[in-house]
């Protein structure tokens, strides 16, 4: 159990964290940019692009788990080298998926 | 210069670049290896070529359809066909235009766009790698693996999915690719932005009070201006191939404009089939020239920078 | 091992949700409006209403976007708008999917059989003339577009010489149907399983160049790889005593150095496959050959929404199983790996 609450906290607090960074980022531009435009044409622009980073998020957090030891070779191998590890990339992945998808709840909120 | 810089100038990293390049090895590195001496000379013929076009060509002329005039369509080169037509040096395409004068104005645009290209992506990522590699941590963290995730993309599919969102047209194509490069740069100034950090002279400065902008622009961008450089020329002849992909996709230059990719792609059109092999050839020779000539002047410059790279 | 693979192949879950939700903000975020692009720019505002209505244009954001998420786990993509008007998404997919397969599996074939013995003959015979060779080679055949280089021996061994055929895919002697059956779309598998030897042999003749021409990239990447590879495994300790018990330097390379240097070199295999395919994009076009790349392009020209989304995430779906393969192929190579 202890063992299950170690893997998944910091997880989730990495997770928690850029989630709610991106609803109230969401809000805030959708209501913002909703005065200079159309109110429902803001929305929609803050929603697809949380769903651009979601996607983009996702995407990429898949694909280091995915490609990981290619890209590390590559950059191994052929280039000047770098500091690039998969754990790494997957929580940055995740801060992005997550700030993504804070901002699609948070764009229809207001 | 200021006096700021004169007394400090025992300090290595603060002297200018060209005092640097001087009293490096690098210089003499460089021009030691034959093949980077051949880059540099095929680069600079076609700067040549690129202002001697946009100077003395007339744009009207090469731009518009010549049919109907007495030059003919699809001609084949002066020395390679029948007497009368020989005074256009590599034939004519399928609207009678010269394809000599197109293909060399084609080089201004190329380098034109080139510089654009690659001289805005370095600037974003100069600004995106030092602010990666001075607050580090989260920031650090998120930006740069955003960058590792865009370049694991093939940059022709990438710069597609832009141009999707974008549309089409040569400055949107620009800015697809200018955010395409943008990461490649990001990671060498990071990279370069890193080692000089390390360095406790930055530490002192900062524990003198110096506020952020200062300590970037005196310490680190001087250090980092030799892996940029190195990596733009790698990188202009790549752009310049992407570019002309682009407008041989349809979705770059304009109908009408004499730039490399899309002549290539009235060649393959018009000339494919029928053995008018002057419509593809010349252009896609710069073209191919002129990525060489920067692939090994970079090849030469990362290789005298880094003597170790060389295995 | 099992489990390992299991692992591998659900991540094809989130690459999938990923390039999805990708499409549906690009698709949200590009100019134009659906129903004028489906319509044409004749249509009335009735008519645009409607259609509006028809595809739910109309509804919040999120509710087209779980509607977009549902049609996608079961590949539903409606109609194309354009390029194949009115037909189902998924029968041109259906299609034209084999043709690229092929294209990028033949030229990733030929790129794996010459750029890595390229790469050891440049590791083994290091700073030699042949060395130099391939490099310079290989700087060359990065440096050259292949939409030059494509025209170029179309110009010279199809149209002058007449060694090749010019364009698509199989010769007009040849029906599907009456001389091969169209089991798998793949031709050269095809042609093979109906047993007609001439009809297989004039789809490899078609093949050959374009399939050289997008190999030349992969070639080139690999051979770097492998000769870098190559000669750091010659620095390490293993080779060294080898070598001081009496063997050859040519002999302990191939012996013991060939198959270490060649596992980190499978890995970029498949990150290097999808720049195959960015490549397929051009071959295509250029060759006649009429795959989902050549599609791509049209459909992202004609702003054809339910084409590019199916083709997106088709080139996804192609990628990531590539490089379950080529997970497969390391963990027999290097068993140590497997977790």
């Amino acid at each position: 159990m202890s063992a299950l609450r170690a893997w998944a906290e910091p997880r989730a607090r990495i997770l928690g964290t850029a989630l709610l960074a991106g609803i109230v980022v969401g809000a805030v531009a959708a209501v913002s940019y909703g005065v200079l435009t159309e109110p429902r044409r803001a929305r929609t622009v803050v929603f697809a692009v949380g769903a651009l980073l979601l996607g983009f998020g996702t995407l990429g957090w898949s694909g280091s788990a995915m490609a990981g030891r290619g890209i590390e070779n590559m950059q191994r191998y052929l280039e000047t080298g770098s500091d690039w590890t998969e754990r790494d990339s997957r929580r940055a992945m995740t801060r992005v998926a997550g700030f993504g998808l804070g901002l699609m709840v948070g764009a229809p909120l207001l | 210069m200021s006096t700021d810089t004169q007394s400090t100038q025992e300090r290595p990293a603060e002297r200018s670049f060209l005092d640097r390049l001087r009293a490096s090895p690098f210089l003499s590195e460089l021009l030691s290896n034959r093949l980077a001496v051949v880059g540099l000379f095929i680069i600079v013929a076609m700067l040549l070529i690129a202002v001697y076009a946009r100077l003395f060509l007339d744009l009207g002329a090469i731009t518009s359809s010549r049919l109907g005039t007495s030059i003919p369509d699809r001609a084949p080169p002066g020395w390679a066909g029948p007497a009368p037509f020989n005074e256009q040096l590599f034939g004519t395409d399928a609207a009678a235009r010269d394809i000599y004068k197109r293909t060399l104005y084609g080089a201004w645009l190329a380098m034109k766009f080139g510089t654009i290209t690659v001289g805005l992506s370095t600037l974003a990522g100069i600004s995106l790698g030092i602010i990666a590699a001075y607050y580090g941590d989260v920031t650090d963290n998120v930006i740069m693996r955003t960058m590792d995730v865009l370049l694991a993309f093939p940059s022709l599919l990438l710069a597609l999915a832009l141009v999707a969102i974008f549309g089409a047209g040569l400055w949107k194509a620009v800015i697809a690719l200018i955010l395409v490069y943008t990461p490649r740069f990001a990671r060498v100034v990071r990279g370069a932005a890193l080692k000089v950090l390390e360095d406790e002279y930055i530490d002192a400065t900062v524990a003198l009070g110096a506020a952020d902008p200062r300590v970037l622009a005196r310490h680190i961008l001087p250090n980092t201006l030799a892996p940029i450089t190195v990596q733009s020329t790698l990188n202009f002849g790549l752009a310049i191939i992407d570019l002309a992909a682009l407008s041989f996709l349809g979705f770059g230059a304009q109908a009408g404009t004499p730039s490399w990719g899309l002549m290539l792609s009235r060649g393959v059109e018009n000339g494919l089939l029928t053995g008018k092999w002057w419509m593809s050839f010349f252009p896609g020779l710069f073209l191919a020239i002129t990525v060489l000539g920067f692939n090994l002047l970079g090849d030469g410059m990362r290789d005298a920078l880094d003597p170790r790279m060389r295995d | 091992s099992k489990r390992f693979l299991v692992k591998r192949l659900l991540l094809l879950v989130p690459v999938l949700f990923g390039v999805a939700t990708l499409v549906f903000a690009i698709l949200h975020l590009a100019p134009g409006d659906p129903a004028r692009v489906m319509l044409g720019q004749r249509a009335s505002t009735e008519q645009l209403m409607q259609v509006r209505q028809d595809l739910g244009l109309n509804d919040p954001l999120w509710v087209q976007y779980l509607r977009f998420l549902g049609d996608a786990v079961q590949f539903q993509f409606g109609e194309s708008y354009q390029i194949a008007k009115g037909q189902p998404v998924q029968s041109v997919l259906f299609d034209k999917l084999p043709v690229t397969i092929e294209l990028a599996f033949y030229g990733q074939i030929l790129g794996i059989l010459f750029g890595i013995p390229l790469g050891v003959l440049s590791a083994v015979k290091q700073d030699s003339l042949a060395d130099h060779l391939t490099r310079v080679g290989a700087l060359t055949g990065i440096s050259v577009p292949i939409f030059w280089s494509g025209p170029l021996l179309i110009l010279l061994f199809s149209t002058y010489l007449g060694i090749f055929p010019t364009s698509g895919r199989i010769g007009s002697e040849f029906f599907a149907g009456s001389d091969y059956t169209a089991y798998t779309g793949v031709l050269t598998i095809d042609t093979l399983l109906s047993a007609n030897p001439a009809a297989f042999i004039n789809a490899v003749w078609h093949l050959f160049l374009p399939a050289m021409v997008i190999g030349v990239y992969a070639m080139a990447l690999l051979s770097r790889m492998m000769r870098s590879s190559m000669l750091e495994v010659v620095r390490q300790d293993y080779i060294r005593t080898a070598r001081a018990k009496g063997q050859g330097l040519r002999i302990t390379l191939m012996k013991h150095g060939f198959r270490n240097a060649l596992i980190p070199v499978v890995t970029v295999i498949g990150i290097q496959f999808g720049t195959l395919l960015g490549g397929a994009v051009l071959t295509e076009t250029i060759f006649g050959i009429g795959g989902i790349g050549t599609m791509l392009v049209n459909a992202i020209g004609a702003s054809d929404y339910p084409l590019v989304q199916g083709t997106v995430l088709t080139f996804a779906l192609l990628f990531t199983l590539v490089n379950l393969g080529v997970d497969v192929t390391y963990s027999y190579l290097d068993p140590r790996i497997e977790q």
